[in-house]
């Protein structure tokens, strides 16, 4: 791959190569805080942020989305399904971790190719993720600990790296190639921009504060669906479902049907569900498995660190974080982790006591 | 006194009380705040002996209402049979404005909940000072003299304490939780009522329509539906929401702008005289939208139609639960 | 609504559209007798029979508003006549804070209205129902409120 260099004030001309053919996509301000919203105009762009508030899954899993539409008259019905589904989409700016996410997706969203969801499958096709690399990251990171790095490239197409004045730009897939070719009026990189984009990338590695043992985590949760430790650490959960809101791997969603019964029409819309709700589980008999609290936080937790590690061989959790920053009750994931993972150590000290 | 001298006293007494409590049984478990693991939070905590009562602190970051956790009541404040145990909750004015509310409408029985009672000298506003910081990382917050200092990994800013805390603790009439002596140690009052003329929302009020209904829809916008709020409101403990009914679907939960505005004028209309004004629902917002204007809107509304203020004794029944014929009707159509 | 929607409406001469929650008792009644006695009034009213003015959930307002009828009127007995007591008295509060909120959240005073007629009152029906018409058909269609797609 031959590196290039963007300058910082040249981002405009890369939007406006592609803003006609692409819906562009990247970090803007909003009301203080960092959301991926599509760009009118390139000044908007913010890319010296740590972290966006929701993360980039909106961007293909929009909080709510029309499935299909269908009009009714007399004894027919006409559906209209999604017309919009070969629109092209760059994502500009995106994160090691939330790229990484993606990832993840497509495993929930073909589920090892039994169910294809077309609708997200076409849009992820359609997309070209443009990344940058995260030379400072947040005391609340923690994606080493989870197999993933603040300068991860697998998962982008084309990779930028902030050395300053200006930005080290790598193709990676061949997707990636297409789009740098495009743009022929960047100039080439030096071996010290390169050098340099190593130096940061070690420097990012090594700051990291939160450092956990996930290998361990995994085999405890294994034998302890009924340990005592979830009831402390559902006691101050106050069940809002922030956390699974705003996780970048968290994708379950609601369908529900709304009706114009005055013009005859109707549609099928997704909306964003978190299995924190108390309705989560409601079955139509009216029983509910998870009915408490513990049942529902435990099931989180688990998701990401048990049964996903069981269906698909990873782990549900890309380490961005955002969890940890927005609870309200400030029930940090950092510390149930650190509580499961002494579950198997204080048996194994009895055990020596005896 | 400085408010970190303030902080020091409220801290060491509520302590005190707790530790007093638990040693002569007069509760079982103590529902209070303790320190968070990041800058500008505290995370509530429930302590069961008296080796624990050192992790309770009062440090103006203690947003969360406790009497949340009261109603519905969980497996863990509940004994092996499923009887609610003795809980004292340490309350700033509005978390005992809250437990009262709960005790009017029996959901609670204050013969089991004692409060821990302080003079609150009000909660840090957050959402002002992440925004004012903008994309830094805080890593710590304190409070020294009458400042607020925000630290990162090599910056330091100031803010005045007075200006940034929240707007409904500048207002706030109730700072010490209005009870008797049996269901409150520590300190306590007994109002009546308040004074309050709720001059910050006659500005809101004047405006044309279409000015509130734009600057409404700005604040609201950007509201993903998340439900934080309605989560972290002691008043909202409805086991099925309006929002979540579904046989029939009252109202969707899209995020189109007409089901946003729905669902957050339908819960101030159930929140109309419950409200106690604490500002969690504001401070729990993750796209930090202040909800506190409408709270006391609600305020004024119950204050002046009905001259009643939520939550200041255990008895007196909320508006919408009562009625008298002489109700004013000066909103009704009439003839010219 | 897009502004070419509401110029045509405007340029059709639009009629707007109210819904009207009457009580069985008093207000239905009163609807009856301004009928049956040939009072002219305008036709824009539809009306919804509801036994008392207290069944009326705030929600069938908002849902009303939501579902793009232009103005609502609920009507029921005068305080101290319901037929179940204290019906009308319970919604009297409940009518008096809903009216504050939505003027507070931005919709016009004036598409919402609450009124007491009796049974023997045809003619004040149809002169306060004059009046809620007139308002509504001032304040235009019911634009920003209608849910649309």
């Amino acid at each position: 791959m031959e590196q290039k260099i963007l300058k910082k004030e040249d981002i405009g001309k890369l939007y406006n190569e592609f803003s006609s053919e692409y819906k562009f996509y990247a970090p803007i301000k909003q009301k203080g805080n960092i959301v991926f919203e599509r760009i009118e105009n390139p000044d908007d762009i913010v890319l010296d942020y740590l972290n966006s508030r929701i993360p980039p899954k909106s961007i293909l899993f929009p909080q709510m989305e029309v499935l299909f539409e269908y009009k009714l008259d007399d004894k027919d019905v006409e559906i209209t399904d999604r017309q919009d589904l070969d629109e092209k989409f760059m994502i500009f700016g995106i994160r090691p971790c939330d790229a990484y996410s993606y990832e993840l997706f497509a495993n929930f969203f073909s589920f090892h190719g039994n169910w294809k969801d077309e609708i997200y499958l076409k849009k992820k096709e359609n997309t070209t993720l443009i990344g940058i690399g995260c030379n400072t990251p947040r005391s609340t990171c923690f994606c080493t600990s989870v197999g993933g790095h603040p300068f991860n490239k697998e998962n982008m197409d084309v990779f930028l790296t902030d050395l300053g004045e200006t930005y080290l730009v790598e193709a990676i897939s061949d997707k990636g190639k297409e789009i740098v070719k495009k743009l022929s009026w960047l100039s080439d990189a030096a071996d010290k921009d390169v050098k340099k984009s190593e130096e940061l990338a070690k420097k990012a590695e090594e700051s990291f504060v939160t450092q956990i043992d996930v290998d361990t985590i995994v085999k405890n949760l294994e034998k302890s669906f009924d340990h005592p430790v979830w009831d402390e650490i559902s006691e101050v959960c106050i069940g809002c479902g922030s956390c699974s809101y705003l996780c970048p791997t968290c994708t379950c969603f609601d369908v529900i049907d709304e009706t114009d019964q005055y013009n005859n029409k109707g549609r099928r819309v997704r909306i964003w569900d978190t299995c924190q709700s108390c309705l989560y589980t409601l079955e139509t008999s009216g029983h509910n498995p998870r009915d408490t609290k513990i049942q529902r936080c435990r099931n989180r937790i688990m998701h990401k660190f048990s049964y996903y590690p069981a269906n698909y061989d990873l782990l549900g959790c890309v380490g961005c974080g955002r969890c940890i920053m927005v609870c309200p009750a400030n029930n940090d994931l950092r510390d149930h982790l650190a509580k499961i993972e002494k579950i198997g150590k204080e048996e194994k000290e009895e055990k020596a006591v005896v | 006194m400085t408010i970190e001298a303030e902080n020091k006293e409220i801290e060491a007494s509520i302590r005190d009380v707790a530790k007093k409590m638990l040693s002569e049984k007069q509760v079982d478990v103590i529902i209070g705040y303790s320190q968070g693991t990041l800058p500008l939070s505290s995370t509530p905590i429930v302590i069961r002996n008296e080796e624990q009562v050192d992790n309770l602190i009062w440090d103006n970051l203690c947003y969360i209402n406790l009497a949340r956790y009261l109603a519905p009541l969980m497996p863990q404040l509940c004994d092996s049979e499923g009887n609610a145990l003795k809980i004292g909750i340490v309350s700033k004015g509005c978390v005992g404005r809250a437990v009262n509310l709960l005790a009017a409408e029996k959901q609670i029985d204050l013969d089991k909940v004692k409060m821990i009672g302080f003079n609150c000298n009000g909660n840090v506003n957050r959402s002002k000072i992440a925004m004012e910081i903008g994309e830094k990382e805080i890593l710590d917050v304190s409070i020294t003299g009458n400042e607020i200092i925000v630290k990162g990994k090599d910056w330091e800013q100031n803010f005045p304490y007075s200006e940034y805390i929240n707007e409904l603790c500048k207002v706030c009439q109730v700072k010490i939780p209005s009870a008797t002596e049996a269901t409150c140690l520590g300190e306590c009052q007994q109002l009546e009522s308040i004074n309050d003329e709720f001059a910050d929302i006659d500005e809101f009020e004047a405006k044309s329509t279409e000015e509130k209904w734009d600057y409404i829809k700005k604040e609201l916008e950007v509201c993903t539906l998340c439900y934080s709020c309605r989560q972290a409101c002691p008043a909202c403990y409805c086991n099925l929401c309006f929002v979540d009914q579904n046989k029939p679907i009252w109202f969707n939960k899209t995020t189109e702008y007409t089901d946003i505005f729905t669902f957050h004028l339908i819960r101030s209309m159930h929140l109309a005289g419950r409200c106690v004004a604490c500002g969690a629902c504001s401070s729990v917002c993750p796209v930090g939208i202040d909800l506190n204007f409408i709270t006391r809107k609600l305020e004024k509304i119950v204050k002046t139609r009905f001259n009643y203020t939520s939550g200041l004794n255990a008895k007196t029944l909320p508006p919408m639960m009562n009625f008298k014929m002489e109700d004013a009707e000066e909103f009704m159509l009439e003839e010219d | 609504m897009t502004e070419t929607v509401l110029e045509k409406k405007v340029e059709e001469k639009w009629e707007p559209k109210i819904i009207a929650f009457l009580c069985n008792w008093c207000s239905y009644a009163g609807a009856d007798l301004a009928g049956v006695s040939r009072i002219q009034y305008p036709p824009n009213i539809r009306i919804v029979r509801v036994p008392c003015s207290g069944r009326v959930n705030p929600y069938f307002i908002i849902k009303s508003l939501t579902d793009g009828w232009d103005g609502v009127v609920v009507s029921g007995c005068h305080p101290g006549d319901c037929h179940y007591i204290s019906g009308n008295l319970v919604a009297r509060r409940r009518f008096a804070i809903l009216k504050e909120l939505l003027e507070f959240f931005g919709i016009e005073p004036g598409r919402v209205n609450f009124m007491w007629a009796s049974a023997a009152e045809g003619e004040r029906f149809a002169v306060l129902i004059r009046k809620a018409t007139k308002m509504v058909k001032e304040l235009g269609p019911n634009t920003k409120f209608q849910k649309e797609w």
